[in-house]
């Protein structure tokens, strides 16, 4: 079976000269929930932004849904949400006419624009809300409707870089509870980035650890656990935190034999 | 065209009505230019160089051509905004054309220019202008003048997406501005003394919009420069087009 998002040798350099992408290779199925963790700077949003086709990639090969987005662009837009870092959020229009616009760009009538406005509003929460502009939000409402918005096409694939920053414990459990259930009941692929390991080890199952633009682990969670700590169970963030203070140790005396020799 | 193309077309002149100072701002120094120069000079418009018009048909042109002016020190005023509050990057991962992105903006500024080119053209009508082909003439007005505006729109928004900076879509204004100083903008070509500026004007850009509206208020001109003034202004908003669309991969995203 073909992987829902196959990605062979992918490299991205940025005019500044750094290498945020070293020969990047994944592939994930069809319905999985898959985390990408790493570091600050690892490489993370900028695969997220190549694979989303907001910039372009230095060389390698990428598909989804066995889509080439270099020549089906628009195509690719159909099927994927994105919930990128920063709000992508127009201040002054208000939150219905947002959802009820974006539905409609995405090809759906206006009556079907409506609906889906009305159910991602109750979904969310944002009733009381849906009548203000945005600009007069909460952080943490504009943060809903940042994730509304992305979801308003029913997308068959989701792309969530750090989703719930700046939201509530309340909000991220409603967001976490409608994402869970998109990926359960509609299958819904997921590739989500965040910071938060412990939203990863609840929700995913699969995960890959970038550092400095390369993949240093790809599988399963519960696999990359076994793997830090084979005799006791630990979390998934306290694992991670082993691993990434190993790595380091690992650079460091490598780098220290270099300048040695 | 698409639905998704209408929708953001209609979106850039929604935004545009909600926030018109750029080209409200436009029309109305566009309107205070006619009143000014017609009643502070109007007089002059006795001599036969007028034609039958009279100094007000003459004048009106350069009203038509400031009014695009200041609506496109404004243009991608909605660009900006959707750069600026990242809405830009939400539009771009939608299934709509990215050129139409750039695009939509553009015609929103260029056809409310048009509008105002519009409502000035029947203010001028009240006044006393003369249209000498009736409703042609009003048609050919409008279709320079939409020219004319998409030029200034195009360059002005490829600016701005290259700098970054909604301030510097003002440049193509100013860049312009001595042109309509170097043309037969307050005098036809009989009355004008110093052949340095005859020669200047003859390749100017600006001459052929202002001589060729003449031809169709009053008929004061040949009907070869309202014809080379299309062939110009046709080749300059295409090539401000291109230059729009080949800023917007200069865009961070």
């Amino acid at each position: 079976m073909k992987a829902e998002i196959q990605i062979k040798g992918l490299f991205k350099s940025y005019p500044n000269g750094t290498q945020a992408l070293k020969g990047i290779c994944l592939e994930i199925q069809k319905g999985h929930f898959f985390a990408l963790l790493g570091p600050n700077g690892a490489g993370k949003s900028t695969l997220v932004k190549v694979m989303t086709t907001l910039i372009n990639k230095d060389s390698g090969n990428f598909t989804i849904a066995g889509i080439n987005p270099e020549t089906n662009q628009s195509k690719i837009q159909k099927i994927i949400g994105v919930a990128s870092q920063d709000n992508e959020i127009d201040p002054t229009e208000k939150v219905e006419n947002l959802l009820v616009f974006q539905g409609r760009l995405f090809g759906l009538t206006k009556p079907e624009s409506n609906k889906r406005a009305n159910e991602l509003i109750e979904m969310f929460q944002l009733d009381t809300e849906r009548n203000k502009k945005a600009s007069a939000l909460s952080g943490g409402n504009k943060r809903r409707l940042h994730c509304a918005l992305a979801l308003v096409h029913h997308p068959q694939i989701l792309f969530l870089d750090e989703p719930t920053v700046g939201m509530d414990p309340v909000a991220r459990a409603n967001f976490w509870e409608i994402i869970t259930q998109m990926n359960k009941s509609e299958s819904v692929t997921i590739f989500l980035t965040t910071q938060y390991l412990d939203e990863a080890d609840k929700h995913a199952t699969e995960m890959a650890l970038i550092v400095a633009g390369e993949i240093r682990y790809s599988g399963t969670i519960i696999d990359f656990k076994k793997m830090v700590n084979p005799d006791s169970s630990m979390s998934l963030n306290d694992s991670y935190l082993k691993y990434i203070k190993t790595l380091t140790n690992q650079e460091f005396s490598k780098n220290k034999k270099g300048k040695m020799l | 065209m698409n639905t998704a193309n209408i929708l953001l077309i209609e979106r850039g002149i929604i935004k545009l009505i909600k926030q018109p100072s750029a080209p409200i701002m436009g029309f109305g120094m566009s309107l205070f230019f006619l009143l000014v120069y017609n009643a502070g000079i109007g007089g002059v418009g006795s001599l036969d160089a007028f034609g039958t018009g009279g100094y007000l048909s003459f004048v009106f042109p350069i009203t038509i051509i400031s009014l695009a002016m200041g609506s496109s020190a404004g243009a991608g005023q909605t660009l900006n905004a959707d750069m600026q509050s990242g809405y830009f990057r939400r539009l771009y991962l939608s299934p709509a054309p990215r050129w139409i992105l750039v695009v939509a903006p553009m015609l929103a500024d260029t056809i409310s220019s048009l509008f105002f080119t519009i409502l000035l053209i029947i203010i001028g009508a009240i006044f006393g202008v003369t249209f000498q082909f009736g409703f042609a003439s009003v048609l050919g007005i409008l279709i320079l003048s939409f020219l004319w505006s998409l030029t200034l729109c195009g360059f002005s928004v490829g600016i701005m997406l290259r700098t970054g900076q909604h301030q510097s879509a003002a440049i193509v204004t100013n860049a312009v501005f001595p042109l309509l100083f170097l043309s037969t903008t307050f005098l036809p070509r009989e009355l004008i003394t110093a052949d340095w500026l005859l020669a200047v004007s003859w390749g100017n850009p600006v001459t052929y919009i202002l001589e060729g509206n003449r031809y169709l208020l009053a008929g004061t001109s040949s009907a070869s420069f309202f014809y080379i003034g299309l062939i110009i202004f046709a080749l300059t908003s295409t090539v401000s087009v291109i230059f729009a669309l080949s800023s917007a991969n200069k865009i961070k995203i």
